[in-house]
């Protein structure tokens, strides 16, 4: 579980894609979200995630990003079974799940290469209300902690006899009930007193509270953006006058 | 043989950290352990091998004759139980006897047994009056009791305490060290993970010292407590009865086990 995690999880790494200004790695994730949606052949959506999988080998994060794709190749099945039984034919199905994997992709690629930091900067600039970015910064900082909450959980329960795979599909989703329980209230008791641990060091004291970082678009920004917009512009020109065969 | 093995048992986690480097020791069935170390020593990795919530990456671990690695964890918490630190990290019934009771069915106990040994837990533990409440309702001291009566209701034969003295108020805490002498003394296998050491020489187990996942030190509890030395690599510190017993001229050849002992000493050489 904690491995497949990991492929949502920021990580600090060296690399020349983890240099970028958050903002030139976020306008780089929608190119590649709006190509996945706007390309419908196999060659296409092959190209758009053979892409995403470069720029990963690039951010050094290749490994990250293939355990969210190993992840999520259980709802490309699915989807692709659905759209099977719907009768719609194998090439359009496997298109769908292969576009499904192609989206998960490029998002993973941006939270794996972007720190709290940075989404709190970006939110920041995009005139997010502060509680809202802090709320949303907090959310993202707290998943390693909820999961090792989670793991110690089903430890503690596992060592009074619970068996988690035991039984059918019911008596399955029934024994998560002692591992739900306590995650919950812990995280709420977690909340609480993050709350007070906040308003005790002034949060909230000022409506426009500096920062001491500030985002900067470098001359590498620039050059990487332009080249990004003229790329996805020409995939998007190819898209709409080429027909691919399949 | 002994209850609990381990043969130069080697465990990596999944992130490459080598946890436990060559752990080699035994205990015996009836025995006190103590366990002491700094923090990420390896100490609640070791305990987590008793009853198969980590199997070893190299090595083995035998419980009672049987090979972790062929066991389940669910089997082998028959006789292992762990109370862990976090109490909040274990309550999810809506009641204290339902709390209690959960390990019990699990187990598959006739519910005869289960109520028996419910009033038993319920009495022994001073949570009568709480029976039909929330566990989420109780003070830390009565929920960490409550997490202890949740574990000792199945009688397993080892009883394992990580950190059972955290958040834990001086009475408690000698409520608490007069529950593991008990137990003892009925013939439970009690290991006790803790960095408090006023608390575990009180006790005066077979201390074990753990750093950087490794057992440097084993033996007695007098004889470990004085190895300055030993102690200050692991980072742990001495008791302040072994630190007054250090610092005596003519002092006799143990260090005193409590005050009155210490008081008396002093007293017959200032006569």
């Amino acid at each position: 579980m904690y491995w497949l995690a990991g492929g949502f999880l920021f990580r600090r790494v060296v690399s020349p894609f983890h240099k970028l200004d958050p903002r030139t790695k976020l306008i780089i994730a929608i190119e590649f979200f709006a190509l996945s949606l706007a390309a419908s052949s196999i060659i296409s959506i092959s190209a758009v995630l053979l892409s995403i999988l470069g720029v990963a080998v690039l951010a050094r994060s290749l490994r990250r990003i293939g355990r969210t794709m190993a992840f999520s190749l259980v709802f490309a099945v699915f989807i692709f079974s659905i759209n099977i039984v719907f009768g719609l034919g194998i090439l359009r199905a496997f298109t769908y799940a292969l576009r499904f994997l192609a989206i998960i992709s490029s998002t993973s690629l941006f939270f794996v290469t972007t720190s709290p930091d940075e989404l709190e900067q970006i939110m920041k600039w995009l005139r997010v209300p502060r509680d809202v970015v802090f709320a949303f910064v907090t959310a993202v900082r707290f998943i390693p902690v909820v999961m090792l909450d989670t793991f110690q959980i089903m430890d503690a329960q596992k060592s009074r006899g619970l068996e988690l795979e035991k039984g059918n599909l019911i008596a399955r989703v029934r024994n998560m009930i002692p591992i739900l329980i306590p995650l919950v209230v812990n995280s709420v008791i977690r909340s609480g007193e993050l709350a007070e641990a906040m308003e005790s060091r002034g949060y909230g004291s000022t409506p426009h509270p500096t920062s001491l970082y500030r985002m900067k678009l470098n001359w590498y920004d620039w050059v990487v953006l332009v080249a990004s917009v003229a790329v996805f512009g020409v995939a998007l020109y190819i898209y709409h006058f080429y027909n691919f065969p399949f | 043989m002994s209850l609990i093995e381990f043969k130069d048992v080697t465990f990596v986690h999944q992130n490459g950290v080598t946890a436990l480097k060559g752990v080699s020791l035994s205990v015996e069935r009836d025995e006190l352990v103590g366990i002491v170390g700094e923090n990420g020593a390896g100490k609640t990795t070791l305990v987590k091998h008793i009853n198969g919530l980590l199997k070893p990456t190299s090595g083995s671990v035998t419980v009672d004759g049987k090979n972790t690695r062929d066991v389940s964890t669910a089997a082998l918490a028959r006789n292992v139980g762990i109370a862990f630190q976090n109490a909040n990290q274990q309550l999810f019934s809506d009641s204290v006897e339902n709390e209690i009771t959960y390990a019990l069915k699990n187990f598959g106990f006739d519910p005869g047994l289960i109520q028996k040994r419910l009033d038993w837990a319920l009495g022994f533990f001073g949570l009568e009056e709480y029976r039909k409440s929330s566990p989420l309702i109780l003070s830390g001291g009565e929920k960490k009791r409550l997490t202890l009566a949740s574990i000792l209701a199945w009688d397993p034969d080892v009883v394992v305490l990580d950190e059972p003295t955290v958040g834990q108020d001086a009475i408690q805490k000698e409520k608490l060290a007069e529950i593991i002498k008990l137990l003892h003394s009925a013939g439970k296998t009690i290991i006790t993970v803790s960095h408090d050491v006023e608390f575990l020489w009180t006790l005066q187990p077979r201390l074990l010292v753990m750093k950087q996942g490794s057992v440097v030190g084993d033996g007695p509890c007098a004889t470990v407590m004085k190895d300055r030395m030993l102690l200050e690599g692991a980072r742990v510190s001495q008791p302040q009865l072994v630190q007054l017993y250090d610092a005596l001229n003519v002092r006799p050849d143990q260090p005193f086990r409590d005050v009155s002992e210490a008081r008396a000493w002093i007293e017959r050489g200032t006569s």
